[in-house]
């Protein structure tokens, strides 16, 4: 089963401990600027943080402009050949997220591996804004959320054993149409 | 045992005067002794006080200042996000520093240095670029009046820095308030000790920094298993999940109910509307993000944004505990969007919430009470929970307009003006008292009284024990608290870590022995880093005396021993004037110090290398 690591920008809170467990595991550094994900942050308008890391595209931009053909999708991950690299960095220049990242100090191109298929960055975000979800459930939270939102849902609130909660319901028949 | 990395062992020394940049080797004793942070600030400003006879003018260009991280900055540790600004405060004369958060400190280390100190003072209205090893400072005149998040924005794309760190004053800098602060990452700030003020004399608008080394760290699988552990024990906590959410808003209603809450100027300690100010109603109304400095897992501050209303569309990163409760119940403010715009007015003019909070409250007061007339606040009116009048009179603060000009130079100033303001005023050393009455409890007063920097609860912070213990503990129990508080607090500051995930989380404080060992290769035990940071007191404190302080200067606001609060859990009470004298004396006892509060003979000499 294919896994996707997706980002929840809405959770982040900027702290960064998903680019020092990332730049610590691949590179043995401590220097978010090594991280293969980094958080790009907007202020204030729109407020905005976002983790940006590779998507493992399965028509990877990065992969088109590769003159060496050395980056290449394996189940499920856009997979970096160091051996035939040429580190021309023309792979950074194209994704279309700048999920790529280049450093003075390394000879490759940045790029997210999955660490594997159990990447650092998700067990250490303290938020949960980074999740390794099935790609078959791809967009469920959206999804429900979306619904959620609907606008012709009501709200109560109840109390269940000294506890508040809420109920939403939809007003059946009753909408301005 | 020495040190064997975690440092750059590098200086870089600004001379805005002469427009020049130099990296200056650190020496291993040095890096031993002071460990970072406040501890190299505080050292390289006793150098420079030295150097100039102990006369500086906090706002002259011989005013050195220090922006330190320390060896754990940016580290992969709980909370790594902190670093320092040291210098001699234009709001109290004396040693001033202000601890900030965020990711400044860490980009600052990245560019390949440990300290970072400024002296002189630039032609013109310039900014200092740090970009790795290049430095360059640029003029931009064009910044001029630009307030700070303004500024920050033209820097950004001028420079083409989109992701840089930027440091930046607002107006009030600009104008030389004394209290103002200096602003990063779009709404963390500097706030105490006037550091806003130091930059806006020496003509610098910003700082930007862009830094790519790695941290040197010399042990980093020792520290990763520590890290885990440590990080683990928070994510356990039972108050974790609340941090993440609340954060610092939490406080509002502990210090409500525990009846510690500044209130009208502190005429009161519980507020009667603190649940249309409090952690909950932001919650339900206002948040939109967390946000967490470096490394952080507990991510105190929040980002809020006003829905509706006439405030609508306001965004501020916060507010946290200090600015909620200044510009909120101590000035009558109960719409918590007012409180929002009004923290968002202070991170753009660049004035310090608690300070300006403070006096605000303390004018408002002064004007129910007669001393302030209305023509001296130029016909404009202001009570309680006047939302507009006191924008307006932030506003008038910043930009020095009739009786903003007066309040800009601080509380001393205020009372030079009308003398009975004293009654009114709580400051200690020139510095308004943050956000924690301290009328319940004495070691809370003496915090305030012996805080190096004046009444901030950044080097004590025991009116937690106060509440706990009550009445049933003993004065050198509080003493021993105070200063155990003076040596640890001040530690974290020397290290460059945050404070919180040991005081709000209770994270065992023998963390940070193993974190620096593995850092620095050096071991040393919890107890010899504290001695180190005693040290750091006794050199503050030893700066201070040289600039004329003794015991005198520690001392209480007047309404702390003579005007008690009026409701709450603490009606009535007060902290006894004898009493406090004897506690004071206790204090100086511990500390080695004689009773005028001086520190022994030789101190002077420990820090002559």
């Amino acid at each position: 089963m294919s896994k996707k690591l997706t980002v929840i920008p809405e959770q982040c809170s900027d702290c960064r401990i998903c680019e020092l467990v990332c730049a610590i595991k691949h590179f043995g550094v401590n220097n978010p600027k090594k991280a293969a994900i980094r958080v790009i942050n907007t202020y204030p308008h729109p407020v905005m943080r976002m983790p940006v890391v590779c998507s493992q595209c399965r028509i990877p931009a990065c992969a088109q402009v590769c003159p060496t053909d050395s980056l290449r999708w394996v189940d499920g991950i856009v997979q970096l050949d160091k051996g035939s690299c040429i580190s021309c960095f023309k792979c950074v220049e194209a994704c279309p997220f700048g999920a790529i990242y280049a450093h003075e100090d390394c000879e490759f191109p940045i790029k997210c591996d999955m660490c594997g298929g159990d990447p650092e960055c998700v067990k250490a975000c303290p938020l949960g804004a980074l999740r390794l979800i099935p790609e078959h459930a791809l967009g469920e939270t959206k999804r429900i959320s979306n619904v959620l939102s609907y606008t012709q849902m009501r709200e109560i609130e109840f109390y269940e054993k000294g506890e508040k909660k809420t109920i939403r319901y939809a007003e059946i028949g009753k909408e301005e149409l | 045992m020495s040190i064997k990395s975690g440092y750059f062992k590098k200086h870089l020394s600004i001379d805005l005067t002469r427009g020049t940049a130099e990296y200056l080797d650190l020496p291993d004793a040095f890096l031993e002794k002071y460990i970072g942070g406040r501890g190299f600030g505080a050292k390289l400003v006793w150098d420079n006080l030295k150097k100039h006879n102990f006369k500086i003018d906090p706002l002259g260009g011989e005013n050195l200042i220090t922006i330190a991280p320390g060896p754990l900055t940016g580290v992969y540790l709980p909370s790594s996000g902190k670093n320092s600004f040291i210098g001699i405060s234009p709001a109290t004369g004396l040693y001033g520093d202000s601890s900030i958060g965020g990711g400044f400190g860490v980009e600052l280390r990245q560019s390949g240095i440990d300290v970072l100190s400024i002296t002189g003072k630039a032609p013109e209205l310039s900014v200092l670029f740090i970009d790795n090893h290049d430095t360059q400072i640029i003029p931009m005149p064009e910044l001029k009046g630009k307030t700070s998040l303004e500024a920050e924005g033209i820097i950004r794309e001028k420079l083409d820095v989109q992701l840089a760190h930027i440091a930046t004053i607002g107006p009030a800098g600009e104008n030389l308030v004394k209290f103002a602060c200096v602003n990063t990452d779009w709404g963390r700030n500097a706030g105490r000790t006037g550091f806003g003020a130091i930059m806006g004399a020496k003509n610098l608008k910003a700082i930007i920094v862009r830094g790519h080394e790695d941290l040197p760290v010399y042990d980093i699988d020792g520290l990763m298993e520590e890290s885990r552990k440590a990080y683990s024990y928070l994510r356990e906590h039972k108050y974790f999940k609340m941090w993440q959410q609340e954060g610092l808003m939490n406080v509002i209603e502990y210090a409500n109910d525990k009846g510690i809450l500044p209130t009208y100027n502190f005429k009161d300690s519980v507020f009667a509307r603190h649940d249309q100010i409090n952690g909950a109603t932001m919650l339900e109304s206002y948040k939109i993000g967390d946000s967490a400095c470096f490394s952080c897992s507990m991510s105190c501050s929040n980002i809020c944004l006003v829905k509706n209303g006439k405030y609508a569309g306001t965004v501020v990163e916060g507010p946290e505990y200090e600015s909620c409760a200044m510009l909120g119940s101590n000035v009558g403010i109960d719409d918590f969007a007012a409180i929002l715009s009004a923290n968002r007015l202070c991170d753009e003019l660049g004035l310090d919430t608690i300070s300006a909070g403070n006096l605000v409250g303390a004018i408002i007061e002064g004007y129910e009470k007669g001393i302030i007339s209305l023509s001296d606040l130029d016909g404009a009116e202001i009570t309680w929970g006047d939302d507009d009048a006191i924008l307006n009179l932030i506003r008038k603060i910043a930009n020095r307009e009739g009786i903003g000009d007066i309040i800009a130079d601080g509380p001393r100033c205020i009372i030079q003006k009308w003398p009975e303001m004293d009654r009114l005023i709580l400051e200690v050393k020139g510095l308004e008292q943050s956000a924690y009455d301290s009328r319940g409890g004495s070691s809370m007063a003496l915090a305030y009284a012996t805080s190096d920097i004046g009444a901030h609860h950044t080097r004590a912070w025991t009116i937690a024990r106060e509440i706990e213990e009550g009445q049933s503990w003993s004065d050198e129990e509080r003493v021993k608290t105070v200063i155990y508080h003076q040596t640890l607090r001040p530690l974290f500051d020397m290290l460059g870590v945050c404070r919180l995930p040991w005081i709000e989380l209770g994270l065992n404080e023998r963390h940070y022995e193993n974190f620096y060992k593995y850092v620095t290769g050096h071991e040393l035990t919890l107890e010899q880093l504290l001695a180190l940071s005693n040290d750091i007191y006794d050199l503050t404190r030893l700066i201070n005396v040289k600039l004329g302080v003794s015991r005198k200067d520690d001392s209480l606001p007047y309404k702390v021993y003579a005007s008690p609060a009026l409701t709450g859990p603490n009606a009535g009470k007060a902290v006894d004037k004898d009493a406090f004298q004897e506690l004071l004396s206790l204090y100086y006892k511990e500390r080695g110090w004689d009773d005028n509060g001086m520190p022994p003979e030789g101190t002077e000499k420990k820090f002559d290398d």
